[in-house]
């Protein structure tokens, strides 16, 4: 059993609004382990993003809130730590990457400048020489062509491929124990995205990092997670390994969500039936429906899942790993 | 009345780039490169490419939107790049164009029923009261949406629901042909289908004709008979769409299809990592374009660019050195 590294119990984070106070993360738990990738996966609104900022302690306070729970890394409470030592956890131990990666650099600093700042800040027995050495080998590193040449560039001068791996580079300097990848090739063409997982991947296996994966592509998941999180308004609602996702889903959301993906198979005979769809749409988190969240998209709803006797439950289901909030799993 | 509902022979359009103080023209974008296609009557083409290979410039220059630099767009057998404004303005009623992004797309200080009208309105369709509240509802209708939409505001509505709204618009007048412009990649996994979904019902109900523009090839491939492929301004693959995926004889459409993440957990063989990225329109390489990335690539490829061959009736392909099947 690998090392585990991360483990979130219980989280809750509020946003106080005009129109009242609402949940957007509700008692969500999960581990990363050394070396993995656990991977979060969910629509716009489900919550994946929030989770992530709320590792990181980068919820704007107010109006968001972390209401409850515990976030412990290597057994301590990333909450309870001041916000000054923080600083020591964020960038250097906990890493992040961002969808947009032209927004995420500083159009006025030389990408070297930037790679090296994270040095500056948590490394500070190297002198400026070592820095722009170091800044080198990261660009290096993730593959970029020239590194020597690239390190004096300014962000607009290179390709969003090149830009994420900057990013990445930046995220990777101080080789941290975790690395939260918020929809890192989303912004990126299918061939750039490919190179970019391959080099993630291959980091990996080099440094041995935990990896959270927040993705809405299926696709991504597959490729590169090794457990999986499928989160719908503010809760988890299956966990399991991806193999047993995706062959065998249990709750009827993330079975859906698979089969909503045109695959090439599919339209191999030529006759192209109708996409298997959900219907209806992610109710608002302001008026969220008694009992399971998804009563109204379902297909095998029932009077128990309107909530009479309370709400569903992520319950393991036998002695397997997976876990399924919902009253009726499918089997 | 022939097969062909549009027909676009080597069709160009450049940006030029002004530069110095003087604002001269110091260079030229060839957003799209002589490119030649057909649609049949009733069908959907799909036309996939990276960000910058001129799809969205394509799709545009098509309606005029955009004026083209160069080449022919017959439409119903009329070349339409020779109408004058009022001319062109009549022919658009025939096709229309859907964006990419719902939320960009629609007036927000108007209510759908002044979203659904102004089409008419233009075109002087469905001008009595009745008659248009009729027509109205019967759009509503068929993208199914509720009566109550009409006097709602878009911020009322979700992403998917607003681009059922300009699907809706677009329908108003009755066009024959509409240029589909990334219609559902805002849109969130399970929304997506219900959209392509309402798509392919409409296509059949009222014998529409697409050109459906997307990046994402899962999506494209589904909806359409046959797939384009475009690389840096250049049309350089065109085939049935059950053919290109394990079909493809360029190099870059294999590497594209290839580079897609399949929803199948384990290891993937075949998948070609292509190095590099796309390079610069502005200053594209010499030869074929692709030949800086492609693994295929021989002396010729970067001397002349690649004329087409034709694989069969309906697979046409630019390359000197093609994928052997």
């Amino acid at each position: 059993m690998a090392e585990k590294i991360l483990e979130v119990k219980d989280l809750v984070v509020e946003f106080k609004t005009d129109r009242g106070s609402i949940t957007a993360v509700k008692g969500v738990n999960f581990e990363v382990f050394k070396g993995k990738t656990l991977g979060i996966v969910g629509e716009s609104g489900s919550g994946k993003s929030v989770t992530a900022l709320s590792i990181m302690r980068l919820i704007p306070s107010p109006p968001g809130r972390v209401a409850g729970g515990k976030i412990l890394y290597r057994g301590e409470n990333v909450l309870d730590i001041p916000l000054d030592d923080m600083r020591t956890i964020r960038g250097n131990k906990i890493a992040m990457i961002f969808q947009e990666p032209m927004t995420s650099l500083n159009p006025v600093f030389t990408v070297g400048n930037q790679i090296e700042e994270v040095f500056e800040l948590h490394q500070k027995d190297l002198d400026k020489h070592q820095r722009h050495e170091k800044a080198i080998e990261m660009l290096k590193l993730v593959g970029i062509p020239s590194p020597e040449k690239r390190v004096l560039e300014y962000p607009h001068q290179l390709s969003g491929g090149m830009r994420q791996r900057v990013m990445i580079a930046m995220s990777l300097a101080c080789e941290p124990d975790i690395l939260i990848a918020d929809e890192p090739t989303t912004a990126l063409d299918v061939t750039i995205q490919a190179q970019i997982l391959e080099l993630m991947k291959k980091l990996q296996d080099e440094m041995g990092m935990g990896i959270i994966m927040i993705t809405h592509d299926l696709g991504v998941v597959a490729e590169t997670c090794d457990d999986v999180a499928v989160m719908y308004c503010g809760q988890i609602v299956e966990r399991a390994d991806v193999k047993t996702l995706f062959e065998h889903p249990r709750h009827p959301y993330t079975k859906g969500l698979i089969e909503s993906i045109p695959s090439f198979d599919s339209t191999k005979g030529g006759v192209r039936g109708r996409l298997p769809t959900i219907d209806g749409m992610v109710p608002s988190l302001f008026d969220l429906p008694k009992g399971c969240n998804f009563q109204n998209r379902c297909k095998y709803v029932t009077e128990k899942c309107r909530g009479p006797h309370g709400d569903p439950q992520l319950e393991s289901l036998g002695s397997t790993n997976q876990q399924v909030r919902c009253f009726h799993p499918l089997s | 009345m022939s097969e062909y509902l549009l027909e676009v022979n080597s069709l160009s359009k450049k940006f030029p780039i002004k530069g110095g103080i003087l604002g001269r023209e110091v260079g030229a974008v060839n957003a799209v490169n002589n490119v030649s296609f057909k649609i049949k009557r009733g069908e959907t083409l799909g036309l996939v490419g990276e960000s910058g290979c001129g799809k969205t410039t394509l799709g545009r220059s098509l309606l005029r939107l955009l004026e083209p630099t160069n080449g022919e767009v017959i439409f119903n057998g009329q070349n339409i790049i020779d109408l004058n404004s009022n001319d062109m303005r009549e022919m658009r009623r025939k096709m229309q164009i859907i964006f990419q992004d719902p939320y960009a797309s629609l007036n927000p200080r108007m209510t759908i029923g002044g979203i659904l009208s102004e089409p008419m309105d233009i075109h002087k369709l469905f001008t009595g009261k009745e008659e248009r509240k009729k027509r109205m509802y019967q759009l509503l209708d068929q993208v199914q949406l509720p009566k109550d939409t009409l006097n709602k505001y878009p911020h009322e509505f979700s992403g998917g629901q607003r681009q059922r709204i300009c699907i809706a618009r677009a329908l108003a007048v009755e066009p024959e042909f509409i240029v589909c412009d990334e219609p559902v990649s805002a849109l969130d996994v399970s929304v997506q289908a219900q959209v392509v979904n309402l798509l392919m019902d409409l296509q059949k109900d009222l014998g529409l004709t697409y050109l459906f523009i997307a990046h994402d090839l899962k999506v494209v491939e589904y909806i359409s008979s046959r797939v384009a492929v475009m690389y840096l301004g250049n049309m350089i693959e065109v085939a049935e769409s059950s053919e290109l995926y394990g079909g493809a004889r360029h190099p870059y459409t294999k590497a594209l299809f290839s580079a897609i993440p399949k929803p199948i957990p384990g290891k993937h063989v075949g998948r070609i990592l292509l190095e590099g990225d796309i390079p610069s329109p502005m200053n594209p390489p010499t030869g074929c374009h692709f030949h800086p990335r492609c693994w295929n690539a021989s002396d010729e490829c970067k001397k002349t660019y690649p004329g087409i061959t034709a694989e069969t009736a309906t697979h046409e392909y630019k390359c000197h050195n093609p994928i052997t099947l």
